[in-house]
């Protein structure tokens, strides 16, 4: 049996090419399709990688708490973030508090991320957000002073810190220290602006660059007086107390929501969740060209397949008269399919890939190169063949010998 | 009339081959009792569209739709599975087909080795056997060659050494000199003749009667049905020659 398929791949192979342009044409759909679904996964991959990295370089003695139970791992690859613009959010200040006062927990920054206008010299773009928290996200998330400072609890509830892009689209300037903006028609004093981050995919969901950061207080107060935290940062004072901290903290916020699993608290690759809208948009559209052109592929496979058995009804004959049983034939013609569509799979993996390295060379990371998205190609290319080559080939198996032997074509 | 010493390779028993329904309903094979035993070399004769193809087609186990008994070493055949019937094709018999013999899109090699696939036989020793094959009948500098570019009777001689590739003990051949002029027609007889007296089975269908000499037994059908029979081994081969000659221009009832 072995030997057997050893004999079909060749014999197929062959098939192929001596008609390779028909071949090549029904590949195309196939191709485009592993191809759209290989960008996505390492276009993806690279965000969530990248996240990943920075989570690392902080030390590893961070963790996140998010609203909602913990998300299916492999669900990131699709499903995106809950936007944070209509996102109810389950956390509550209680939630804060009660953190802060776990044993080991050295810092707490609840994110409240809201939009709005953002008015200085000129607006804003529409890409830019308002994020009200607390002194510590510096020290939590790195955010380092290109001047000023940062927020801290002896400042007047008006003061702002700017991104330094935020900067220089209101004021036309990095240096804008001691400006007035208007947040959602409020005032404020910008009392510091931050380093260039450059990192507008971290697990934040934020752009720093482009974020106005509030108090937390001030950014109730711009939300007629609504808390909705989109995220609690926490830092422990070591990474060796991460994992029982962890376990302290679900339990004391537990206790808080009344035993209802409707918050996560995150750590390491667990808290890599690529937001940004850009990434939500190609992700989607790649991903329905890719369910599309698959189905077209799969379509054109078995339609050429049909053809190839009618064109080949009397080899089929003269391959039984000579000993094939039906189970050989249909082994022939499913490599033949199964040929096509790993070709076209191979083909897409590396398009793929080409198409990948090229759209990050706009974005501020690379995708990733693993054997998972070799492997999901790979499946997908087998699952095509199989699914729409099998009826062509159960088909070639069933013609009756003496039939095929003597039809003229 | 049959050599007793034997056994039976194939046994027919009223064999019939109905085409059509109702109206158009006809017999290609019209009750069809004949026993032959390993070791003959049978030549058919008979008028075009007597049912000679049909007959072949059900020995070969190609046509399973047949009404009658068919037993193969003893064994019915209608009461084996497909799989099986494919093993015995693969295993113990070879085909020359009437015509369009040759998968186009495969070379002289190929064509040649491809019964030995099913036997499960490597590449490299495949195209080996198939090599030998067609130097047995002159066709060895012409084994990378396509079906199209060879002369009809070219094509035929390549369409008998596949069929005696797989070393079969029944040979089935519908016409295999058909396109052939004498000399390339005594180049496959003596083949045959050679695969015969290794105490191979083999059924010949034939419109030449000077070809007939290489056979040890001549059936004569007509309309379905066997119209004679001579055991030529059983008889002297001095009067081999007259009795072809009887038998090619009218039916003599034995
Ligand atoms: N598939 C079919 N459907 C209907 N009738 C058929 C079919 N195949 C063969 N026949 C008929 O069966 C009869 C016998 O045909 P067969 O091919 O066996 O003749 P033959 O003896 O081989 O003739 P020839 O010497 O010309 O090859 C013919 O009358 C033919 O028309
Ligand atoms: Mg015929």
């Amino acid at each position: 049996m072995r030997f057997l398929l050893i004999n079909h791949v060749q014999n197929a192979q062959q098939s192929l090419r001596s008609s390779r342009i028909r071949s090549t044409l029904t590949m195309l759909g196939v191709t485009i399709g592993i191809s759209s679904i290989t960008a996505i996964l390492a276009l993806s991959g690279g965000a969530n990688k990248i996240v990943g990295d920075q989570i690392d370089s902080l030390g590893g003695n961070i963790a996140v708490i998010r609203p909602g139970g913990t998300i299916d791992p492999l669900s990131n690859i699709t499903k995106n973030q809950s936007n944070h613009d209509y996102a109810t959010s389950t956390l509550t200040e209680a939630d804060v508090t009660t953190v802060k006062s776990v044993p080991n927990v050295q810092m707490v920054a609840p994110l409240m991320v809201l939009s709005g206008t953002i008015r200085g010299d000129s607006t804003a773009p529409s890409g830019s957000q308002i994020v009200a928290t607390t002194p510590s996200l510096a020290d939590i998330s790195n955010l380092n002073m290109r001047e000023g400072q940062f927020l801290d609890n002896a400042l007047k509830k008006d003061s702002v810190v700017i991104g330094n892009q935020l900067s220089i689209n209101l004021f036309g300037t990095e240096a804008s220290t001691g400006r007035i903006l208007k947040l959602r028609g409020d005032d404020f004093t910008v009392v510091g602006v931050l380093k260039r981050q450059n990192n507008p995919y971290n697990y934040n969901s934020v752009d720093f660059d482009n974020a106005a950061i509030v108090s937390f207080a001030a950014g109730k107060g711009l939300n007629q007086n609504i808390t909705q935290i989109q995220q609690i940062n926490i830092r422990t004072d070591s990474v060796s107390n991460l994992d029982p901290t962890v376990e302290s903290i679900q339990k004391a916020v537990s206790v808080n929501h009344k035993g209802e699993n409707d918050f996560s608290v995150l750590t390491g690759n667990k808290i890599s969740q690529p937001t940004s809208q850009l990434f939500v948009t190609i992700a989607g559209g790649s991903t329905a060209i890719a369910a599309i052109s698959l189905l077209v592929g799969g379509i054109g496979i078995m339609n050429i397949m049909l053809v190839t058995v009618a064109e080949r009804t009397r080899e089929i004959g003269i391959r039984k008269a000579l000993g094939a049983s039906n189970a050989d034939i249909t082994w022939q013609f499913l490599i033949e399919s199964l040929a096509i569509s790993v070709s076209g799979g191979i083909t897409g993996y590396i398009f793929g890939y080409i198409v990948a390295f090229t759209i990050s060379s706009f974005l501020t990371f690379d995708p990733v190169i693993n054997w998972q998205i070799a492997a999901v190609a790979l499946t997908i290319s087998l699952i095509m063949g199989t699914i729409f080559g099998l009826y062509p080939a159960t088909r070639a198996a069933s013609k009756d010998p003496v039939e095929s032997l003597y039809q003229y074509n | 009339m049959s050599d007793t010493k034997t056994p039976p390779v194939i046994k027919l028993r009223n064999l019939k081959k109905r085409f059509g329904i109702g109206d158009a309903e006809h017999f290609a094979i019209n009750g069809i009792d004949l026993t032959i035993r390993r070791g003959e070399f049978i030549a058919i004769m008979g008028p075009s569209g007597c049912g000679k193809t049909t007959m072949m087609n059900i020995l070969g186990l190609l046509d399973r739709s047949f009404d009658g008994d068919y037993e193969l070493d003893g064994k019915p055949v209608k009461g084996m599975t497909r799989r099986k019937q494919a093993r015995i094709r693969s295993q113990q018999i070879g085909f020359v087909f009437q015509s369009f013999n040759l998968i186009p899109r495969l070379n002289l090699l190929e064509n040649v080795a491809l019964p030995l696939i099913y036997k499960g036989i490597t590449k490299t020793k495949r195209l080996e056997i198939a090599s030998n094959m067609l130097r047995n009948f002159h066709l060895n500098e012409r084994e990378y060659y396509m079906p199209h570019q060879l002369s009809g009777g070219q094509v035929q001689r390549v369409a008998i050494a596949r069929a005696l590739v797989n070393e079969p003990s029944i040979i089935l051949a519908d016409e295999p000199t058909g396109n052939l002029d004498s000399r390339a027609s005594h180049i496959i007889m003596e083949e045959l003749s050679n695969l015969h007296k290794r105490g191979n089975t083999i059924i010949m269908v034939t419109h030449n009667p000077r070809l007939t000499t290489y056979a040890s037994r001549v059936i004569t059908m007509l309309d379905g049905q066997i119209e004679t029979d001579n055991n030529l081994a059983a008889n002297p081969p001095s009067r081999r020659g007259r009795k072809k000659d009887s038998t090619k221009t009218k039916g003599k009832k034995k």
